[in-house]
């Protein structure tokens, strides 16, 4: 292992955990809403980077790299979508959600989901799914985190995922949200250095796009169809449609993205976060699929397309430079890998535990049983990401589309349709989640070439929609919800 | 352009493009959003 990379990387951590440190003794996290929303004191750039780090996990540096690897310029309709992800979900959802949350008194996405469809149905079954998949969302990040740095420091995989996973419960357990926001601004700067760097490289090394690209048409010209390698995803407009959607609508359904929501200063600073937001995702978002792609021709015999951006960097960039990009992986990783900790625990501790098993827990105690069950998710996540359950991207993609297909209409509904009521919501979550789930597990998806994301949508959207206009008379929204709506809706 | 079918380069260049386009539009139309808040906000 080089020497200068491990200087990076001990310098990156030192530095995360710093800012965890300042960030804890900020955030007054003696008290609920501020360990769990940072006392909604946010402002717009860190609520932009925030959400972006967020979403964008280590999928970023070994999923789309792997995509665009595998299938050329294809993978780019993932990036289509995922450059308006944060605008679309702070224009549409964003100062609405912010300022019902506020009314409503809710301190989690999920205790907000119950507030807004009021039973404990709705949160014991939006907590239930949200801790099962995000679960597994953050066994993918574990799983990068191990491969990535075991592959450039030549650790064993089991303490590379020791050291990875240790780091992110220790600043997660330090300074609860205000601690993972700015981190997150930290890791999102990281990252968009270190990809640019080496996409930079990249172009350095191939003489240009132009050059790059007449490379790789020697090498397979449908690796420059917006088809696929082979032309295999041609006419393929069911999964298209899901590729461009499950990045750009999906945000919406992840409640551990639209917690950012809830937790800015005003309402009104979702608008000048959007436009941050934008501005982050056009530098960031395209670099790694191009980087996979440029792979094509730099290293054509990869054994493991997940690792195409790590050995690019280890064959193009001198030592610091490559300790820079593995400090960017695993910003990209902790800083989703932390959110999704923070998030389960308030989910188990809050909206489970204090909801259904010990109503008169106080705000202290919430705090630790909270910190409590981050370090138990991540011993267990820990100890499941050493059997190496499958690749990245297809765990994220899975993921991420069924959380997107359950909650999407129930977080856009919420603030937008006042006749969306409790049975339309808890259809729709159990709808939505076991339609993508099914579509995937049973591979439907690959016989209809129908998007899991795309189909689930579209089931959790009808059944809101049927559901709640057939029940309007017998579950009829409580007079004080329907008057938090109309204070949220009644801002232009 | 770029070596790249035309398809292509819209796929690369042209969702950015329409994305900037729609964050523009959002932006100028809620300029009034400042002004609107409450104290309860």
């Amino acid at each position: 292992m080089e020497p200068t990379v491990l200087v990076f990387l001990v310098l990156y951590y030192v530095v995360v955990v710093a800012i965890g440190v300042w960030a804890a003794r900020k955030g007054a996290s003696n008290s609920l809403e501020g360990f769990l929303l940072g006392g909604r004191k946010v402002g717009p750039l860190v609520t932009a980077l925030t959400l972006q780090a967020t979403a964008m996990s280590g999928f970023m540096f070994l999923g789309a790299g792997s995509e665009g690897y595998r299938m050329g310029y294809w993978a780019l309709w993932y990036a289509a979508g995922d450059i308006g992800g944060g605008v679309v979900n702070l224009s549409v959802i964003g100062r609405r959600m912010r300022r019902l949350s506020k009314i409503l008194g809710s301190l989690s996405s999920i205790e907000y989901l119950e507030h807004r469809y009021p039973s404990p149905a709705t949160r014991l079954v939006a907590g239930t799914l949200t801790i099962f998949f995000l679960f597994f969302y953050v066994l993918a990040q574990f799983i990068a985190g191990g491969k990535g740095m075991a592959l450039v420091t030549g650790m064993p995989y089991w303490l590379a995922l020791l050291i990875a996973v240790g780091i992110i419960m220790l600043y997660t357990f330090l300074g609860g949200y205000f601690a993972v926001a700015y981190t997150d601004l930290f890791q999102s700067l990281v990252m968009l250095v270190g990809i640019l760097w080496i996409f930079g490289a990249c172009l350095v090394h191939l003489g240009g796009f132009s050059a790059a690209n007449e490379a790789i048409q020697r090498i397979d010209p449908t690796y420059l169809s917006v088809w696929g390698k082979g032309l295999v995803k041609q006419d393929h407009w069911g999964e298209i449609s899901g590729a461009v959607l499950i990045f750009s609508i999906g945000y919406m359904g992840w409640p551990h993205v639209v917690t950012r929501q809830m937790a800015m200063t005003h309402p009104a600073t979702a608008r000048t976060a959007a436009v941050y937001s934008t501005l982050w995702n056009l530098c960031f978002v395209s670099a790694p699929y191009l980087v996979g792609i440029f792979a094509i021709v730099i290293l054509p015999d990869l054994d493991d397309a997940e690792l195409s951006i790590l050995r690019v960097a280890d064959t193009l960039l001198p030592p610091a430079i490559t300790g820079l990009v593995v400090a960017a992986i695993m910003a990209a990783i902790m800083s989703t890998a932390d959110s999704i900790l923070l998030q389960t625990g308030t989910i188990a501790s809050r909206d489970l535990y204090q909801r259904f098993l010990e109503p008169n827990a106080t705000d202290r105690q919430m705090v630790w049983v909270s910190r409590l069950l981050v370090i138990a998710i991540a011993v267990v996540g820990y100890l499941v990401a050493l059997f190496r359950p499958p690749g990245v991207f297809s765990v994220v993609i899975f993921t991420t589309s069924v959380l997107g297909s359950a909650f999407l209409p129930c977080y856009v509904c919420a603030v937008w349709w006042k006749r969306a009521n409790t049975p339309g919501a808890i259809a729709s979550m159990l709808g939505g989640a076991l339609t993508a789930f099914v579509w995937q597990v049973a591979g439907v998806d690959v016989a209809t070439a129908l998007h899991p994301m795309l189909v689930g949508v579209l089931a959790s959207s009808a059944l809101m929609v049927v559901v709640s206009l057939l029940t309007q008379r017998v579950a009829p929204l409580p007079e004080r919800v329907l008057a938090a709506v109309e204070a949220a809706r009644s801002i232009h | 352009m770029f070596g790249l079918p035309l398809t292509t380069t819209l796929l690369v260049f042209g969702f950015p493009l329409a994305w900037v386009i729609y964050t523009a539009v959002f932006f100028y139309r809620s300029r009034s959003w400042p002004r609107d808040e409450t104290d309860a906000d």
